[in-house]
C-alpha cells in the first residue's frame, strides 16, 4: 500500500474513554467495530451519522492512536494512554519527528522490531499540536477533524482516504505482539468513516 | 534476633568442597584478576593526586569490569564459546503450576538441557537456609510467590538462546491449573522494642531491650497480628515488655489535656533498587578438573561463596565439584539489592547441568523487575505524645507491618532496623514499637539502601512536623528541644559511639537561606496565581554497619615504594577502592598503585576459622572459642549498610599503620641516624607525610621509595594482612611484631619481612566486642539534614523541587567528592521514592514480568534541582576522626522534607507514597 | 540473514552474515565481545546502550543499540566508548568525567560519554549562547538514566569542557 508523499496526517489516532485520572487496562479496550449497517435502525440521518462517528471514535481514542496525538509536546506510551508519558522523554520537535538529540526514527525503524518490542513505520512521527486529541471527547475530536484549520486543510473525502488507506494509520491494526491493536480492521474503519461522511458527517453532541 | 544481617551457613568447611579464588594461568587475554586490579601497572591513577577515582580510567574507557561483561572467550584457560541460560518464572501465584510447554522450541531453538524442580531434587542440591523455599516451583504446587522460577533452559549457542527467548516471550508457556489461595506461610518474624527511661536523665533505664533482651510474640492471631506475652511487671522479659508497652499506650490513650497526642497511619510502597546493570553471571563446570568456575558481581562475595558451596555440598557425585573457584567483579550499582541474592545459585546450577560448557545467565530488565530483590512496603501506625507546656516528647508507640514477599531474605532484620531506628534523632523516655514481617505472594523484598529506616523515619519526620505545627513551634526548634544528646540512650538502651552532633546539623539547616526565606517565598507563591510554594525540613540519624562486620585487607610495599592493596570490600560505585587507597595513604604517604577489591581469599596465611552465629552466641561460647588464636566470630561480611568508609577501609588502614610502624619508621630512623635510645625514636606518631616524603621537625624529608628500599634491604616489615571484627565496636588484640608488642583494633595479623613470605603472628589478650552488644540497634551513626523548597502547579499538580540543601555529618570524609556524589545520588533516589517510584505488590506488579522503565519511572536529570542542590559536609571534630558510613543516611531526610514542604505549600498531609501529580491535583481542587 | 559491513571506532568489520532479528547491542556484546556498550533496560529507556553514529555529512548523533537491529547499521560508521581515547590519551570529556568524579558504578558512563561527545560536536558546528548552555546540556542528556549520581557531576563535567573552550562551543 502506498503512503502519502507527505507525513501522514493521523500518525495514529486517539483515545479518550480513558479519563484523565483513569488508567484503563488493555483488557478494557474495545476489540471490535460495528459495521455501518448496524446503525440502519436509527432513522434520523443526523443522529445516525453522529452514532457512526461515536463508533469510529473507538479507534480514534485507542492508545494505538492517541499516544501520538498528545496534548503537549511529549507522546504517550503503552496501554494506559493518558497516564504514561513516553520514555525516554522525547518531544515533538519542530517537524514532528523528535527533538534535536532524540529523533523518532532513531528507535522506530521502518517496521516493527519484535525482539526489541519497538513499533516501527517509515514515517513514524507525532501529529501536530492542532491535532491533539488526548483527553478530548468524541464531539470535540469530531469538530477538530472537520475543521480544515486544524486537519491540515483536508476535505472530508481526503479524511476518509487518509483513515482508510494510509499505512501509518494502518499500523494501529498491526502494532506487534506486545501491543493491543485498534478495534476492528482498517477496512472496517474506512467503511465507518465513509458512512459517516455519506450521512452528513454529523458530530455527536 | 532470630535472623540476622548475615546468615549462618558455615558451608565452606562443612561441604568438603575446596573454595578458592585462584589466579588463572596467564594467556594472551589479561586474567580476570588483572582486569579487576585497578588502575593496573600502566594505567593512569587519577586518585594518586586526588583528581579522580582509582577506577576512573577503566570506567571511562569501557574496560571489561562488570560480571555482565565477561564471556568464556575473555577468560584465559576457559573454552572459547559461551552457552546461554534462560530462567523461566511463574507470573501467577494463585493457581497450581502444571508444567511448561516448550513445543514452540524446535530444531535449532531446542534447549540443550532443561532444569526443573525434579532435576534439582534428583541431584541432591540443597537450598541454603537464607533462601529457604523451592528453588524451582514443583509441578502440582502453587508458586510460593510471583516470579518464582520454574525452569532453567540451557542453550548451546547465543543465537539459539536469542531466538528462543523471543519465541517464548509473552507466550503462555508456563501452564497453570486449578485456582488456589496464595500459599500461606507464617510471618518471617516479629519483635517488640520497649524502653522506659529512669526518672532522671542519668538514672538507669527501668526497662530496655539492652537490659532485658529482644522480645518476640508468643504466637500469632493472624499473620499480621502478633500476640504478646501476658503483662507482668516482674515476670519474664517478654511479660515485662507487654507490661511497660501497654502502660505507654494507656498513657497515650488517656485523655490528658496537657499532652498533645497524634495518632497517624503511614504507608510506603514497594520499589526496585534499579541498579543499572541487571544481575548476570558466568559459570563453567570443568568436568576434567571437577572445578566449578564462576564470575559474578555481588555485594556479599563471602556469603555467595558460602551459599554456592552449601548448594552443591551434598550433591550427587556427578553434580558435585571438588573445587569452586569464584571470581567477583565490579558491580554496576547495588544499593543493597545485590546483598544476599539467590541469583548466583541459579548461575551455579546452569553450569552444573550443562557440564563442560561455560554458561551465562543474565537477567534482562523485565526479568530483573520480576526476580530481583525489592524494598519492603510498610504500613505503620504511630502515636506520639508531646507535653504541651515544655514541647518535649514524652512517649511514642508504633506498630509496623512489612510485606516481605515470597522468601524471608532480610525481612526480620529490616523489621528490627526499622523499629530500632523509629525514633530517629530524638530523646524519648517511653517508647514501644512492635514489628511483624509477613510472607506474601509478592516478589521477595530484602536489602535496599537504608532499609527499614527510610520507611519509619519518613513517617516519623512527617509526624514531628505535624506536632510542631500543632504546638505552634518552629519545626527546627522543636527538633532541637527533643534531640538526643551525646550521652543519651537509643531505643535499645545503649549510647552512641562518639559525639552526637545533631545540634550542629540543626543549626546549619536553620541558618540556610532556603529556611530563613521560607515565609517570603511562600508569599511570593501566593502572588502568582496557580503556583504554590512551600518549604520543608527533616533531620535523621542512621546506623552504619551490620553488627557483625568484618574488614580484611592485605597491603604490600615493593622495594621501589609501590603499594598494592587487597580488600574483601566490594566496589559498587561507592569508590571503595579509592577510599581504601586514601585510608592506607594516611600511613604510607602515597595512594596505592594497585587495588583489588572483593578479594575474599587473599588472606590464607591468617588461617582463620569461625563457628557459631555472631549475632546469637552467648559470651561464654565466644570466650571459649576465642582461645583458639585463629578463631574469629565472622570471617567476611557484605559491603552493605554503609559499611564502606568505616569498616571496609579499617583493615587497610591498620595494615598500613603496621607497615609504617615496623617497616618505614625504623628505616627512617636509620636514615636520620637516630639511635634506638633517642627519645625521638618513639615519636613515630608525630611524623607526617608531605608530598610523598616523610617529615619530622628539623630532620630532612625522606621519600617513600628510599624508605621502602631500606625496609626491604633490612628485612623490616614490608607487608601486612589483617582481619578485624566489629560488633558495634572493634575487636582488639596484641601481637609481637619484630619483638615489640603491638596492640591494635584487629584480631588477626600476618606480616612479611623484606621480600619474605607472609607469616601469621598469634594474638594475645584478644578482646572481642561483648555478645551483649547484639542487643544494640546500633551504636554507629551518621547524621543528615535536608531542607527543600517545592513549587506546585495548582492546575496540573506538577511538583518541582526548586531548591534544596543537604548537610551530612560523617566524621572524616575519605574522598569528599564521593561523599558529595552520594549526597546528590541519595537526593535523586529520595525524590524518586517520594514522588515517582512505585510497584504494585501482587498480580499487576513486577512479578508479572511486564515491568520496565516505561512504567517504573526513576528520577531523570529534569526531575532534579541540578544547579540548586547544595551539599555540605560537616568537618570532623578533630583531625584524624574516623570516617563514618553515609551512603544511606543522605537519602532519608530528602523524602520527609519533600512531604513537609508539600504540606507547607498546600496545607495537605499525604500518608502514602509516592505523592503523584494526580494526588496533588486532586487535593487542590 | 543480511550481510553487514560496519566501521567501528575507525576499524571496518565484515562483511558478516547476521540474523535480521539480532540487536545491535547483542552484535557488539555477544558477537564482537565489545562490552563497553552496556545493556541496561532493553527498551531504549535508560540509554546506557547508546553509541555514536557518524553521518556521511560529517555530523554525528547517538543511537540506542538494544532495540535496533544490527542490520540497520549496515554501511554506517559508529563510535563506542572503547574508541574515544587515542593511544591511551583520554579526550577532554573523558578526562572531565574522571576529574569531576562524574560516575560512581560507571554502568551508565558509556551512554553519557557518547551523548556528551555528540553534544560537543553539535555545538562546535552550531554554537549556543552561554545563557542557553545549561538548558542545552539538560535537553541533550535527559534521556540517560543514572541511579547512583543524581546527574550533577555529569552535567558539571560537560559544562566545564564547553566553558574551557568557549570560543568553539558558545555563540
Amino acid at each position: 500500500m502506498k503512503t502519502h508523499s507527505r507525513p501522514a496526517l493521523f500518525a495514529a489516532t486517539a483515545a479518550l474513554m480513558l479519563s484523565v485520572q483513569g488508567a484503563a487496562l488493555a483488557a478494557d479496550l474495545p476489540t471490535t467495530l460495528a459495521a455501518p449497517e448496524s446503525f440502519a435502525g436509527i432513522a434520523d440521518p443526523a443522529t445516525r451519522s453522529a452514532a457512526i462517528f461515536v463508533e469510529a471514535s473507538k479507534v480514534l481514542m485507542h492508545p494505538r492512536c492517541v499516544n501520538c496525538h498528545p496534548v503537549g509536546e511529549r507522546p504517550s506510551q503503552g496501554e494506559f494512554a493518558t497516564t504514561r508519558p513516553h520514555q525516554p522523554p522525547v518531544e515533538r520537535g519542530k517537524d514532528g519527528f523528535g527533538s534535536v538529540s532524540m529523533r523518532c526514527g532513531t528507535c522506530h525503524q521502518a517496521r516493527n522490531f519484535e525482539p526489541g518490542r519497538v513499533p516501527g513505520h517509515e514515517h513514524w512521527h507525532l501529529a501536530p499540536p492542532s491535532m491533539a486529541w488526548q483527553g478530548k471527547t468524541p464531539a470535540q475530536i469530531c469538530a477538530q477533524i472537520k475543521d480544515p484549520a486544524r486537519n491540515g486543510g483536508r476535505t472530508l473525502a481526503q479524511i476518509h482516504e487518509h483513515i482508510a488507506l494510509d499505512s501509518l494509520v494502518g499500523w494501529a491494526w498491526a502494532p506487534g505482539t506486545s501491543r493491543t491493536p485498534a478495534p476492528g480492521t482498517q477496512k472496517q474503519m474506512g467503511a465507518l468513516i465513509d458512512a459517516w461522511v455519506a450521512t452528513g458527517a454529523m458530530c455527536p453532541s | 534476633m532470630e535472623f540476622s544481617r548475615r546468615e549462618f551457613v558455615k558451608a565452606v568447611t562443612a561441604s568438603g568442597i575446596a573454595l578458592t579464588v585462584s589466579r588463572l594461568a596467564a594467556a594472551t587475554e589479561p586474567t580476570f584478576a588483572a582486569r579487576e586490579t585497578l588502575p593496573g601497572r600502566q594505567g593512569w591513577n587519577p586518585s594518586a593526586t586526588g583528581a579522580g577515582r582509582i577506577d576512573g580510567m577503566a570506567k571511562v574507557t569501557g574496560a571489561k569490569l562488570y560480571a555482565s561483561d565477561f564471556r568464556a572467550a575473555d577468560l584465559p584457560g576457559w573454552p572459547s564459546t559461551t552457552a546461554h541460560a534462560l530462567l523461566l518464572r511463574a507470573a501467577d501465584a494463585t493457581h497450581i503450576y502444571t508444567g511448561i510447554d516448550l513445543s514452540r522450541l524446535t530444531g535449532a531453538f531446542k534447549p540443550a538441557a532443561v532444569v526443573t524442580a525434579d532435576d534439582v531434587a534428583r541431584s541432591g542440591v540443597r537450598v541454603p537456609e537464607f533462601y529457604r523455599g523451592d528453588l524451582f516451583c514443583p509441578v502440582g504446587k502453587t508458586p510460593l510467590y510471583l516470579g518464582q522460577p520454574v525452569a532453567l533452559l540451557l542453550f548451546e549457542s547465543f543465537d539459539a538462546f536469542d531466538q528462543a527467548r523471543v519465541a517464548l516471550r509473552d507466550a503462555p508457556i508456563v501452564k497453570f491449573g486449578k485456582e488456589t489461595p496464595p500459599v500461606a506461610m507464617p510471618p518471617y518474624g516479629s519483635n517488640r522494642f520497649v524502653r522506659v527511661a529512669g526518672a532522671t536523665p542519668g538514672a538507669p533505664d527501668v526497662y530496655s531491650p539492652l537490659k532485658a533482651g529482644w522480645v518476640r510474640p508468643v504466637r500469632f492471631r493472624k499473620a499480621d497480628s502478633p500476640v504478646w506475652a501476658l503483662p507482668s511487671r516482674t515476670g519474664r522479659a517478654d511479660a515485662q515488655a507487654t507490661f511497660y508497652g501497654d502502660q505507654i499506650r494507656a498513657e497515650l490513650a488517656a485523655n490528658n489535656p496537657g499532652l498533645l497526642v497524634l495518632d497517624r497511619e503511614f504507608a510506603t510502597q514497594s520499589i526496585d533498587p534499579m541498579f543499572l546493570e541487571p544481575e548476570g553471571g558466568l559459570a563453567w563446570f570443568d568436568t576434567g578438573r571437577k572445578s566449578l568456575e564462576m564470575v559474578v558481581g555481588v555485594q556479599s562475595p563471602f556469603e555467595c561463596a558460602d551459599s554456592v558451596a552449601y548448594l552443591l555440598g551434598r550433591a550427587a557425585a556427578s553434580f558435585k565439584p571438588a573445587h569452586i573457584n569464584l571470581q567477583f567483579a565490579y558491580v554496576g550499582g547495588g544499593f543493597g539489592g545485590r546483598d544476599h541474592t539467590s541469583f548466583p545459585l541459579y548461575v551455579a546450577l546452569a553450569a552444573i547441568f550443562l557440564p563442560g560448557r561455560p554458561v551465562r545467565l543474565a537477567h534482562d530488565r523485565y526479568q530483573q523487575f520480576q526476580g530481583g530483590i525489592k524494598r519492603h512496603a510498610f504500613t505503620m501506625r504511630s502515636r506520639i505524645g508531646v507535653d504541651r507546656a515544655s514541647g518535649k516528647i514524652r512517649a511514642f508507640a508504633a506498630d509496623h507491618v512489612l510485606d516481605g514477599g515470597g522468601l524471608a531474605n532480610y525481612s526480620v532484620s529490616v523489621a528490627d532496623v526499622a523499629a530500632t531506628g523509629a525514633i530517629g534523632i530524638y530523646d524519648i523516655p517511653k517508647v514501644d514499637v512492635t514489628t511483624v514481617a509477613i510472607h506474601s505472594r509478592g516478589v521477595t523484598a530484602g536489602s535496599m539502601r537504608c532499609y527499614g529506616t527510610l520507611q519509619t523515619m519518613t513517617a516519623l519526620e512527617v509526624l514531628i512536623d505535624e506536632a510542631a505545627v500543632a504546638l505552634k513551634l518552629d519545626p527546627i526548634d522543636f527538633r532541637r528541644r527533643n534531640a538526643l544528646p551525646t550521652d543519651g540512650r537509643t531505643l535499645a538502651g545503649n549510647t552512641y559511639f562518639g559525639p552526637v552532633r545533631t545540634p550542629e546539623v540543626l543549626d546549619k539547616l536553620e541558618r540556610h537561606p532556603i529556611w530563613t526565606q521560607r515565609a517570603a517565598e511562600k508569599a511570593r507563591g501566593q502572588q502568582q496565581p496557580g503556583l504554590l510554594v512551600g518549604t520543608g525540613v527533616a533531620c535523621v540519624t542512621k546506623d552504619y554497619g551490620g553488627g557483625a562486620d568484618c574488614s580484611q585487607a592485605r597491603v604490600e610495599l615493593t622495594p621501589d615504594g609501590r603499594i598494592a592493596l587487597f580488600s574483601d570490600a566490594v566496589e559498587m560505585g561507592n569508590a571503595i577502592g579509592t577510599a581504601l587507597a586514601n585510608r592506607a595513604a594516611l600511613h604510607l604517604g602515597a595512594v596505592a598503585d594497585e587495588v583489588a577489591v572483593a578479594q575474599i581469599e587473599m588472606y590464607a596465611e591468617l588461617g582463620l576459622v569461625s563457628s557459631g552465629d555472631p549475632y546469637t552466641m552467648d559470651q561464654a561460647t565466644q570466650d571459649a572459642a576465642a582461645r583458639n588464636p585463629r578463631w574469629v566470630p565472622n570471617i567476611s561480611s557484605p559491603t552493605s549498610a554503609s559499611v564502606g568508609a568505616h569498616v571496609g577501609t579499617h583493615g587497610a588502614g591498620e595494615a598500613a599503620r603496621i607497615i609504617f610502624r615496623f617497616g618505614l619508621w625504623p628505616a627512617a630512623l636509620e636514615s636520620w641516624g637516630i639511635a634506638a635510645a633517642d627519645p625521638r625514636a618513639a615519636q613515630w606518631e608525630s611524623a607526617r607525610w608531605k608530598d610523598g616524603q616523610l617529615t619530622m621537625a628539623s630532620l630532612p624529608p625522606l621519600p617513600l621509595a628510599a624508605l621502602a628500599a631500606k625496609a626491604h634491604a633490612r628485612g623490616l616489615v614490608t607487608g601486612a594482612m589483617v582481619h578485624a571484627f566489629s560488633r558495634w565496636e572493634w575487636s582488639q588484640a596484641t601481637f609481637a611484631v619484630a619483638g615489640r608488642p603491638w596492640t591494635a583494633r584487629i584480631d588477626a595479623l600476618a606480616v612479611r619481612m623484606g621480600g619474605g613470605a607472609f607469616k601469621r603472628i598469634d594474638r594475645r589478650n584478644v578482646r572481642f566486642p561483648p555478645t551483649r552488644n547484639n542487643r544494640f540497634g546500633t551504636s554507629y551513626s551518621s547524621l543528615c539534614g535536608t531542607v527543600v523548597r517545592v513549587e506546585i502547579e495548582r492546575a496540573t499538580g506538577n511538583l518541582r523541587v526548586a531548591r534544596a540543601y543537604s548537610v551530612v555529618e560523617c566524621g572524616t570524609a575519605l574522598v569528599p567528592e564521593v561523599v558529595r556524589g552520594q549526597m546528590q545520588g541519595g537526593f535523586a533516589m529520595g525524590v524518586g521514592y517520594a514522588l515517582l517510584e512505585t510497584l504494585p505488590l501482587y498480580e499487576d506488579g513486577p512479578g508479572n514480568g511486564k515491568w520496565n522503565l516505561g512504567q517504573y519511572v526513576i528520577a531523570r536529570a529534569s526531575d532534579l534541582p541540578l544547579s540548586t542542590l547544595e551539599t555540605e559536609i560537616l568537618p570532623p571534630v578533630a583531625v584524624g576522626d574516623e570516617p563514618k558510613g553515609m551512603a544511606e543516611v543522605v537519602m532519608i531526610p530528602v523524602v520527609p522534607a519533600i512531604l513537609n514542604a508539600i504540606f507547607d505549600a498546600t496545607g495537605r498531609r499525604f500518608a502514602s507514597l509516592p505523592v503523584t501529580p494526580a494526588m496533588l491535583r486532586g487535593s487542590l481542587t | 540473514m543480511t550481510t553487514l559491513r560496519i566501521t567501528i571506532n575507525g576499524r571496518p568489520h565484515g562483511p558478516v552474515e547476521v540474523r535480521d532479528e539480532l540487536t545491535m547491542n547483542d552484535f557488539l556484546r555477544e558477537k564482537l565481545g565489545m562490552t563497553g556498550t552496556k545493556f541496561g533496560c532493553g527498551a531504549a529507556q535508560c540509554l546506557s546502550c547508546a553509541v555514536i553514529v557518524d553521518n556521511p555529512d560529517g555530523t554525528s548523533r547517538t543511537s540506542p543499540t538494544c532495540i535496533v537491529p544490527a542490520i540497520v547499521f549496515n554501511g554506517q560508521s559508529i563510535r563506542t566508548v572503547e574508541g574515544h581515547a587515542r593511544d591511551g590519551e583520554l579526550t577532554p570529556l573523558q578526562k572531565a568525567f574522571v576529574t569531576h568524579f562524574s560516575f560512581q558504578c560507571g554502568y551508565c558512563t558509556a551512554g553519557f560519554l557518547n551523548e556528551g561527545q555528540v553534544l560537543l560536536e553539535r555545538l562546535a558546528r552550531t554554537p549556543v549562547p552561554r545563557a542557553d548552555l545549561e538548558k542545552t546540556i539538560l535537553e541533550a542528556l535527559d534521556g540517560h538514566l543514572c541511579r547512583c549520581t543524581g546527574y550533577v557531576k555529569y552535567h558539571e563535567a560537560v559544562r566545564d569542557v564547553i566553558l574551557a573552550d568557549a570560543k568553539r562551543y558558545l555563540a
